[in-house]
């Protein structure tokens, strides 16, 4: 496998519940070594996108490949380079940290000394090594996620799929699995596929996303892309210093302006497409206004998203479901 | 993959299903074995019918068991969210499930030889021991083989505890009932004849009659009852293939 070969490719990936389209006939390519952000609004088909990556639901129609390996034909064969952190994962609350990852090292059939050593490192790098062998049932939910993070880990996967990893964790938990996700795929190359909620998180990790809406696939690009396609800047935010004139100067300018005064400075928003950068700043200074900063005001991911999901207003065309996803 | 079966057999026990059913059991074949021995009544019987009546709680209560452990073992995991994980290990669906009916099978193992002693005891003075240890060990492997396969494929198909458990006792009380429930008179009515006839846990019932009553203990004596519980067995193991042949996990709510 190259390093820019597609670790994830779907095409056409469909999944149907009676009338209702869950999934519709999504067709995207992640490359391998990236952190990919999947995203869309509840109910848009990301978990069950994720389920069927992983060969814990089949697809309807359409085809998809992990690592070169079809979901459908080398499930065991996907299995084996994977790993999944689900939205919400059980856990047997009678096992102890240790017990959980060793049981699952041995259903991974790995070595019981490499499984040993493993463990310990997962538990050390998700800070849990103190509590190992402190039952399951008396974690926090805090806890219970970093576990689950370090059972997504224990096969060593080339590949994982993560699904609201940081969901109810305080700032500083999200943070650290923020951490671990970043230093994975820097140091060892993961392919990362992260289905969040957070936005700045995604922001934060993500070059490349992917928007899902009502199932179908609204976008897809690097974040930058993104805000091109939805003409996502929002102007310049011109600041200029204050003095008896310069209200008077903006006032005659032949665009409108937003004026905000707030004692030595005003700041002024101009829409992008009226004129360069330099034919501002000439502007400006023929009328005797002292520039301070100029700022390229741009959309967020948030605001991309929003823009991009809002068609949630039309009325459902694809029945009505029997079974969400 | 003895591990997956080892965490099963611990899970069972460690959460006390297996073990209450086994506590329960101890207590139910004391019971019995004491009221037969001690009931004015009761201990009127001729020994072979105590055995009959004791092998028969046995079978009943080893098939109930094993249909309520059975039927949430992959719901009750799905519901729980403990599945997923599973899943995504390169273990076969099939491996799951066949551990999973090990494991249960395991709780029977035990359960039988908790019931051997009281089948040995009643029996004591009679050339009936051997018989009675026999066809309860073989009507009930059989029986319980079969129930917890169709319970596992039940619970593998409905994905909900409550539905898989209500469905696998439901059909466990259409089994037990002409031999449990249904009067003697019933029983000897055309249609009673017929619902004994295709009903696998009569023939076995009716086995243990003819073996621990009727003095009629080689295999061939009895091909006519066995014959129909290892079809039975046939018919659930086949639903079981083909039920855990691919476990899913549900869509999202």
């Amino acid at each position: 496998m190259g390093v820019l070969s597609p670790s994830i490719s779907t095409s056409n990936l469909s999944k149907i519940y009676g009338r209702f389209k869950a999934v519709d006939s999504l067709t995207m390519n992640v490359e391998s070594g990236d952190i990919f952000g999947f995203l869309g609004p509840n109910g848009s088909g990301k978990t069950t996108t994720i389920r069927m990556l992983c060969g814990l639901i089949l697809p309807s129609a359409g085809k998809a490949e992990i690592a070169g390996f079809d979901i459908i034909k080398d499930g065991v064969e996907i299995r084996k380079i994977i790993g999944l952190f689900p939205e919400s994962s059980g856990f047997y609350n009678w096992m102890s940290a240790e017990e959980y990852l060793n049981y699952f090292a041995a259903l991974y059939k790995i070595n019981a000394q490499i499984a040993k050593k493993r463990t310990k490192d997962l538990l050390e790098k998700v800070e849990l090594a103190g509590k190992s062998h402190v039952p399951i049932g008396y974690y926090s939910r805090g806890m219970k996620q970093r576990l689950g993070l370090a059972r997504t880990l224990i096969n060593d996967p080339q590949i994982i799929f993560l699904d609201e990893p940081t969901l109810g964790l305080d700032p500083k938990g999200q943070q650290d699995i923020q951490k671990i996700l970043f230093d994975l795929n820097h140091d060892k190359g993961i392919t990362i596929f992260l289905s969040s909620h957070a936005l700045n998180e995604v922001s934060s990790l993500c070059k490349n996303v992917a928007i899902l809406n009502r199932g179908r696939l609204v976008a897809q690009g690097t974040i930058d892309e993104l805000r091109k396609r939805v003409e996502g800047s929002k102007g310049l935010l011109v600041t200029i210093l204050n003095s008896s004139g310069a209200q008077e100067a903006l006032s005659h300018m032949p665009f409108q302006v937003d004026v905000k005064a707030d004692g030595k400075l005003i700041h002024v928003t101009i829409p992008e497409t009226f004129e360069s950068v330099n034919g501002i700043i000439d502007r400006f200074e023929k009328n005797g206004l002292q520039i301070y900063e100029i700022i390229r005001q741009e959309m967020n991911l948030e605001e991309i998203f929003i823009k991009l999901t809002a068609d949630t207003r039309k009325p459902l065309d694809q029945g009505v479901p029997k079974q969400h996803a | 993959m003895l591990e997956f079966f080892r965490r099963e057999v611990y899970g069972n026990f460690y959460s006390w299903r297996g073990a209450a059913w086994l506590v329960a059991a101890s207590l139910i074949f004391s019971l019995v074995a004491y009221l037969l021995m001690t009931d004015k009544e009761l201990s009127l019987l001729q020994q072979g019918e105590m055995i009959y009546i004791l092998g028969e709680v046995i079978v009943a209560l080893g098939v109930v068991m094993s249909a309520a452990s059975a039927s949430s073992t992959i719901s009750g995991e799905m519901e729980a969210g403990t599945m997923e994980s599973i899943l995504l290990t390169p273990i076969t669906h099939r491996q799951i499930a066949v551990q999973k009916l090990l494991s249960i099978l395991s709780i029977w193992a035990i359960f039988y030889l908790i019931s051997v002693p009281y089948l040995v005891v009643v029996s004591l003075g009679t050339n009936l021991t051997l018989a009675a240890v026999f066809y309860v060990g073989f009507f009930g492997t059989i029986l319980v083989t079969a129930i917890s396969s169709l319970s596992i494929a039940i619970s593998a198909k409905l994905k909900s505890s409550k539905s898989s458990m209500m469905t696998a006792l439901m059909t466990i009380i259409i089994l037990l009932a002409p031999t449990m429930f249904f009067s003697t008179l019933f029983r000897t009515t055309s249609f009673g004849i017929m619902l004994d006839q295709i009903n696998p846990v009569s023939h076995a019932i009716n086995s243990l009659d003819s073996v621990l009553v009727d003095n009629q203990q080689t295999l061939a004596e009895q091909f006519n009852h066995i014959w129909p519980v290892i079809v039975f067995l046939i018919i659930c193991m086949s639903l079981f293939m083909i039920y855990t042949k691919r476990l899913e996990v549900q869509g999202t709510q």
